[in-house]
């Protein structure tokens, strides 16, 4: 009997369902972006013409731009405001790390539109700030209400937790005794962080803006419900492609690129992370 | 040798060879060791013994060569139907097991009766003096504590073969020469092979039966303490084992078992290992307890004269060091109680013929 | 004694225990507004206040709402049970046996993070209802969930592994525990914590999914696509209702933690007084 390697027996089953459920499924639109779609129907005759029209026509990059754009100011966002918020609750937070943890997944039990809704009925033009403004006789505040202000706020709070979640669970796993060892030799608190606490912590906080950039470039429901009339996104595009319009070819092709600027964010990632000054020691354990 | 030659070897590796990418671990190891044997591993850090162990436990398979227990090939054998016991370097203790947990843990695997398991229990918290913590977490615990629960475990087990690496490396000098004592009447008492892992000297000398002392992945020698100590087998063992002075020097008159040399112009007489021819360069060493420093000249043998430097206070004893008159030093050591001269003085230092080892460089 | 460092070290942990607590706000309120619309007898226009439960009563007698739920549920629970079985052997795996295919390994489990929902929704409809031709269900929906929800909880599981010591294994195996025994007594006891977050994480992103399982269900109804569905006549009551409800549950769950480990009976994880 030949004995199957345990690394096989126990990765294998997970890395051949993604390999099914994923990656087939993404060559097939890969190859359908090269098909035409007549009255709702894929036709094989292999072609350009879906890249074509996307690269040419202005309202397709008009709609990118848009999206990366968001996407850019969102991961920022995030990255800010999550940095402390994750540090503290990994060095402060004791006990009650775990339910801090969970106080922030636990607003997913709610749908992304009813909350989207709730977010209206707050900032929206009868919600209860702008309300609260009306009843001290002030006017509204325009920039809260179908503008990519609105948007963007949108994004960070569907997301922020996403990017505090990984920087938190980088940190876990950060030895925050190193943090005395730099002080003792004279680093200030500010100058430890950034040579020690930041490097040691760089990967699970780029996989924090991956987890925030990439949902936010594909995003649909939110710039629908908040951004306006003029806030048309690549992902709302893209979906329309497989709905409404039924155009699936050029939608494959629009799902190709947008899957082309996720690989370009991974190879970014790949090119900043040096595995070996990352302080990922546990990987190479017995 | 202490085990009788007709009856199988306990444990025996056969060429046992342990690469991790370039680095030979352990590199073609042959041993054999006896059912009542205390055998013991001595060696500089990194020389391998932790991989030997490891390997002998089945948690690391050799690259080459093969493991047997009582004759049988236990080489792709796992760790867990071995039957060995092992205390681990770093404890290994289970953070969420309390102290009596941990201890109890090997017996629960064999199925041991509840009845049983309590009374190995106490009577393995009484060896070690660990009365009291029996319901504490590891990471509630002193160092020495930790290892004391280790050994524990390990002891209680009661198996074929029991594995120790450096057992007593974090306690006071007090309970580690208590531990010895016990470690080794446990040992006799139960008649199982223990092989012993340290890199302090000392404790594989009051121990074993045996030593091997290892370096780079293979043993440099293996044999009865008296011999590892008394008998090195090459240069390392003889620096590594004892304190020495090392001196180097040209071989002059090689006799059948002695042999004359010049060193910084005194004529000096050493027992011949054999194979040194005249006009060799040779390292000696001479052991810091075979010197005698005294005011005059009072035993025939080897002589060189100086001044004594200083006078290193060690507790029972305390080391003289001489300098010469060109400025090297030798080192003797001797009962810090009566001692004939002071510092600055003009000594004479003197060993006898019979006394160092000489190995060709 | 403080010195001027505690207290500026002081400062800074007060600041971001502000930052913190703003950010629970800020998540919460969109929550609460839910809770409150749902007694509203307005959603749209719910202020000034008017209180009903008529939406409570018409959620109940509405079988449409209690068919999404019931698929939301079997979408959620089937979806984080494949994930977290799939990412646990995965990490173990990738761990416990180094292997020059590692890098590749943990490739293939993280791609699903760098793949948008959105896609994962409209390729898996494209590849099922134009290459094999399956109308949408239940297990596509599942699968394709549980794709995201693989990689989220490997890289959870992960996160709190990288520090297991696989060498208290070796200690178990020595004193004769086999892999499964092993496996039960001394990995399970140190890393359920992280297996039950990530289960609960792959749980709820699967639970309330809109776009991977509104493109792989067709007709089926989820909360999320009655949701998205009924936008087009203003969204009902009833679903601020069902929302309130599994709020209300999960505070109560939180609350419960909360008791436990302030009692100290189960502490998850946490080693230390
Ligand atoms: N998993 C491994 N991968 C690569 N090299 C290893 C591994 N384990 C051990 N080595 C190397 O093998 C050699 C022997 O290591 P080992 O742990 O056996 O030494 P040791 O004699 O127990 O040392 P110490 O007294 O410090 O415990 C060392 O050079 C070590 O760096
Ligand atoms: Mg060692």
């Amino acid at each position: 009997m030949t004995r199957i390697p345990p690394l096989l027996l126990l990765a294998g089953p997970g890395v051949l369902f993604i390999l099914v459920t994923l990656l087939l499924p993404l060559l097939a639109i890969f190859m359908f972006s090269f098909w035409r779609t007549e009255s709702y129907e894929l036709y094989p005759d292999w072609n350009l013409d879906n890249y074509r029209v996307l690269f040419t026509e202005a309202a397709y990059r008009t709609f990118l731009l848009r999206s990366l754009i968001g996407a850019l100011v969102t991961s920022l966002l995030c990255l800010l405001y999550a940095w402390p918020v994750a540090y503290f609750i990994a060095r402060h937070g004791g006990r009650y790390r775990l339910l801090l943890v969970l106080l922030l997944a636990a607003p997913f039990f709610t749908g992304v539109i009813l909350r989207i809704a709730a977010l209206q009925g707050i900032f929206g033009p009868g919600g209860l700030i702008n309300m609260a403004l009306g009843i001290f006789g002030l006017p509204p505040i325009a920039a809260l209400m179908y503008t990519p202000l609105a948007a963007t706020i949108g994004h960070v709070y569907l997301f922020v937790p996403f990017m505090v979640t990984a920087i938190y669970l980088s940190l876990v796993n950060f030895n925050f005794d190193l943090l005395e060892t730099a002080k003792i030799n004279g680093a200030g608190p500010w100058r430890a962080f950034i040579e020690v606490t930041w490097p040691l912590n760089w990967i699970g906080t780029a996989i924090g803006l991956a987890l925030v950039f990439i949902p936010c470039l594909a995003s649909a429901v939110t710039p629908r419900f908040l951004g306006g009339p003029s806030a048309t996104s690549f992902g709302m595009s893209l979906g329309q492609q497989f709905g409404e319009t039924g155009t699936w070819a050029l939608g494959s092709a629009m799902g190709v690129v947008l899957f082309a600027f996720s690989l370009l964010v991974l190879a970014v990632m790949g090119f900043t992370v040096n595995l070996k000054r990352s302080g990922f020691t546990g990987m190479g354990a017995r | 040798m202490t085990r009788a030659d007709d009856r199988p070897a306990s444990l025996s590796l056969q060429s046992v060879s342990k690469h991790f990418g370039p680095v030979r671990a352990v590199d073609g190891i042959d041993l054999a060791i006896g059912q009542d044997e205390f055998f013991s591993l001595l060696g500089p850090s990194g020389s391998g013994k932790t991989t030997m162990l490891r390997i002998i436990a089945g948690l690391e398979r050799p690259t080459t060569g093969r493991v047997l227990v009582r004759g049988q090939d236990v080489t792709t054998m796992p760790p867990y139907r071995r039957r060995i016991g092992m205390v681990f370097q770093n404890f290994l203790l289970f953070p969420h097991k309390t102290v009596a947990e941990n201890i109890v843990f090997p017996l629960r695997m064999q199925n041991v009766a509840r009845a049983e398991r309590d009374e190995r229990l106490l009577w393995a918290m009484k060896l070690l003096r660990l009365d009291g913590l029996a319901e504490r977490y590891p990471n509630e615990l002193s160092g020495g504590q930790q290892q004391r629960v280790s050994l524990a475990r390990g002891l209680i087990s009661r198996p074929a073969l029991l594995l120790l690496d450096e057992p007593l490396a974090n306690l006071d000098r007090e309970l580690r020469a208590e531990m010895e004592v016990e470690i080794r009447r446990y040992q006799k008492e139960l008649n199982i092979p223990f092989v012993y892992v340290t890199h302090n000297q000392e404790e594989a000398l009051t121990m074993s039966d045996r030593i091997a002392v290892m370096r780079n992945g293979v043993f440099e020698q293996i044999g009865p303490r008296n011999d590892v100590y008394r008998k090195p087998a090459t240069a390392f063992v003889a620096a590594f084992v004892g304190q020495s002075n090392q001196l180097t020097a040209r071989a002059e008159m090689v006799g059948p078992d002695s042999l004359t040399l010049t060193w910084r112009g005194h004529r000096l007489h050493l027992p011949h290992p054999g194979g040194i021819k005249a006009g060799d360069d040779v390292r000696f060493f001479i052991k810091y307890e075979d010197i005698e420093v005294t005011p005059e000249r009072t035993a025939p043998g080897n002589h060189v004269g100086g001044h004594l430097r200083d006078i290193i206070f060690k507790g029972q004893t305390a080391n003289y060091i001489v300098s010469l008159a060109d400025g090297s030093e030798i080192i003797a050591s001797a009962s810090s109680r009566d001692q004939k001269v002071t510092i600055g003085e003009a000594v004479s230092v003197t060993w006898p013929a019979s006394a160092g080892m000489c190995f060709k460089t | 004694m403080t010195s001027v460092g505690d207290r500026a070290e002081g400062w800074r942990r007060l600041a971001m225990s502000v930052l913190l607590g703003l950010l629970y706000v800020f998540l919460y309120a969109p929550i609460l507004f839910v809770i409150y619309a749902s007694f509203s007898e307005d959603i749209v226009w719910p202020f000034p206040p008017s209180f009903t439960t008529d939406a409570y009563a018409e959620l109940f007698d509405n079988s449409l709402y209690s068919d999404a739920l019931k698929n939301s549920l079997i979408i959620g629970l089937g979806s984080g049970i494949l994930s977290t079985l799939f990412a646990t052997a995965g990490v173990i795996g990738v761990l416990r046996f180094p292997s020059r295919r590692r890098a590749l390994i943990l490739i293939a489990f993280l791609a699903p993070l760098f793949v948008a929902e959105l896609l994962i929704g409209i390729s898996s409809l494209a590849f099922n209802a134009r290459l094999l031709g399956l109308p949408g269900n239940l297990f596509s929906a599942i699968a394709a969930n549980a794709v995201e929800g693989t990689a989220f909880a490997f890289l959870i599981v992960l996160a709190q592994l990288v520090r297991y010591d696989w060498q208290m294994d070796d200690a178990a195996m020595v004193f004769g525990a086999s892999p499964l025994r092993c496996f039960w007594e001394v990995t399970l006891p140190a890393i359920w914590p992280s297996l039950f977050g990530a289960f609960l994480i792959s749980f709820i992103l699967a639970f309330n999914n809109l776009e991977i399982s509104f493109y792989n269900l067709g007709a089926i109804p989820t909360l999320p696509s009655v949701a998205w569905g009924s936008l087009r006549f203003g969204l009902g009551p009833e679903l601020f209702a069902l929302a309130a409800l599994t709020n209300g549950l999960v505070f109560a769950v939180f609350a419960l933690m909360y008791v436990l480990m302030r009692t100290g009976i189960v502490k998850f994880g946490y080693r230390g007084v």
